[in-house]
């Protein structure tokens, strides 16, 4: 039995911690809702109901000529086409580094116990390997792909491929972490049970490794693909091609019906990459 | 001729968790022998060491005379291509057809290309759906795996290594996630099948009464130790109750298994 006075006193303290917990969660709040300027009335305020409307009424009707729609057609095709070659990146990025960076492969070693356990000089190969894939994949994604996409502009220059490199490093970086945590996940048993027919590597590696991580890699990749296309419109606004490009002009031009159609552009895009990923997942 | 020889073999994880500690075995070709004995005792320890998954922490082993720590690349999978394996857990990979998971027995035989364009379009059809009307499942050929009932995915197991067409097969538990009554069909399959091709039996058995009805020798296995190797009709209940001594036998029947009840140890 444990001291009645001890257990007295660890039980005020524990039911001490949700309140104080909730006091700085309070404080903060309140703080962040101040700092951060929210004022939810300004939109009814006289001065920001006029902007409100100068800006939203300056947007209809959309520009739906021809003219300029047919000018939109190849940034729109250019667009998608930055987040097909962006993800492409990002997959051969993340791939690798995904696996290294899955414990147990390259630490732990899933069906080499025999060959993993020999010298030490290895283990530290392979843990160096494994802490090294971590830290690239955080720095590729810590960093933002308006950031990636600012510095490329400046080594590719101006265009889509400095837009297909920010998509590319920082996606890669997202990708080889989650990439790694589906690996994590694959079951090892039936890997055991094909090499104990005498399979070799990537003999178990088509047959009981590639099965169990496909679906959710593929799910994972074509989510990441619906969130590069809306990224690469956005990174067009620092040059980097494609939509944002053409709405950072027209925004310059004050031409905001120009801006609402590129938005309905946008809009029909994403929802065409939504449907068409769904469907392929619906498959798998 | 020795299928299985071993010498004080044991198995120790992370340096102090003693799974199988001294044993020594002889095991014929064509030779029926069951191992019976409380969970945790190491008989799967034992059994991923005779299948080459494992290799002994000390002792020595040898399989159809080659000792095991001399055998690598190649020659390991030739090895391990000559011992078929039956888990209690299946170990089938449940996203695949059927007819892949039969198949796979074939991997050791085949070429890298040749197992992956199976994939795509099976090749030795004919041959997988012979193994499946052997154990009475032809109908799921083309099933999902992880549609199957877990008797179905224990038979579909079976398939694989009558696939394999192995020297030897090693059950690991393999009745002990189905029926009763089921169970004894399994296992009549398995002495069966191990019959008509002279194959050596090797099975790892809860079931006590499965063990001294349907196998000519029964060894007890505790604490990581054979505690005796004697034909069934020797086997005495004082010798049973000093096996079982300190373990509840009919909570294993469906509770722990040797590899849920410790941790395993992959490096």
């Amino acid at each position: 039995m444990r001291n009645p006075s001890l257990s007295s006193i660890s039980r005020s303290e524990k039911s001490l911690f949700p309140y104080l917990f909730g006091l700085i969660f309070l404080v903060g709040f309140l703080d962040s809702w101040w700092r951060a300027e929210v004022r939810p009335l300004a939109f009814f305020e006289k001065e920001g109901r006029e902007h409100l409307w100068k800006f939203l009424s300056g947007m209809f009707p959309p520009d739906l000529s021809w003219n300029f729609l047919s000018l939109m057609l190849h940034p729109a095709l250019e667009t998608i086409q930055i987040s097909v070659m962006g993800t492409f990146i990002a997959v051969v990025i993340g791939f690798p580094f995904g696996i290294i960076g899955t414990r147990t492969f390259s630490v732990g070693g899933v069906l080499n116990e025999a060959d993993v356990k020999g010298s030490p000089s290895r283990f530290v190969l392979r843990w160096s390997g494994y802490v090294m894939a971590r830290g690239v994949l955080s720095l590729f994604r810590s960093i933002p792909e308006f950031v990636w996409a600012f510095m490329f502009v400046r080594a590719v220059g101006l265009g889509a491929f400095s837009g297909v490199l920010a998509i590319g490093v920082a996606y890669g970086g997202m990708l080889g972490k989650v990439y790694s945590e589906i690996f994590e996940g694959v079951n090892y048993r039936p890997l055991e049970a094909l090499q104990s027919t005498g399979a070799n590597k990537l003999q178990i590696f088509f047959y009981g490794w590639l099965p169990q991580i496909l679906p959710n890699f593929v799910s994972y990749t074509l989510y990441r693909w619906e969130c590069a296309v809306r990224a690469s419109a956005i990174l067009g606004l620092v040059g980097a091609g494609g939509l944002g490009t053409q709405i950072e002009i027209s925004m310059r031009m004050f031409d905001f019906r120009e801006v609402l159609t590129i938005l309905i552009i946008l809009f029909f895009m994403v929802a065409a990459v939504d449907y068409i990923s769904a469907r392929v997942r619906a498959l798998l | 001729m020795d299928q299985y020889r071993l010498e004080k073999v044991s198995k120790i994880f992370d340096r102090r968790l003693v799974a199988v500690d001294g044993i020594d075995l002889g095991v014929q070709r064509g030779e029926r022998v069951a191992l019976i004995g409380p969970s945790g005792a190491g008989k799967t320890t034992l059994f991923r060491m005779l299948n080459c998954t494992l290799r002994p922490t000390a002792g020595r082993l040898w399989i159809n005379g080659d000792e095991v720590v001399t055998l690598h690349g190649k020659r390991l999978r030739e090895a391990r291509r000559k011992i078929g394996t039956i888990y209690q857990q299946h170990n089938l990979v449940p996203r695949l057809k059927v007819v892949h998971n039969v198949l796979a027995g074939n991997l050791g035989q085949w070429s890298t290309v040749r197992s992956l364009s199976s994939l795509f379009r099976p090749v030795d059809l004919e041959l997988a759906n012979r193994a499946l009307r052997q154990v009475g499942i032809e109908e799921k050929i083309f099933a999902r795996t992880d549609e199957l009932s877990g008797g179905q995915q224990q038979r579909v197991a079976i398939a694989r290594v009558l696939m394999q067409d192995p020297e030897a097969i090693l059950a690991d538990e393999p009745v002990s996630s189905v029926d009763p009554s089921l169970a004894t069909v399994i296992v009549k399959l398995l002495i069966e099948i191990s019959q008509k091709t002279r194959k050596t039996l090797l099975i790892n058995l809860h079931g006590v009464d499965l063990a001294l009805a349907y196998f000519p020798r029964v060894v007890g296995i505790k604490n990581g130790k054979a505690l005796f190797d004697l034909p069934p009709d020797k086997v005495s209940d004082s010798l049973l109750e000093e096996l079982y001594s300190g373990h509840l036998p009919d909570n294993q029947e469906n509770g722990l298994t040797d590899e849920e009840s410790k941790p395993l140890v992959y490096q």
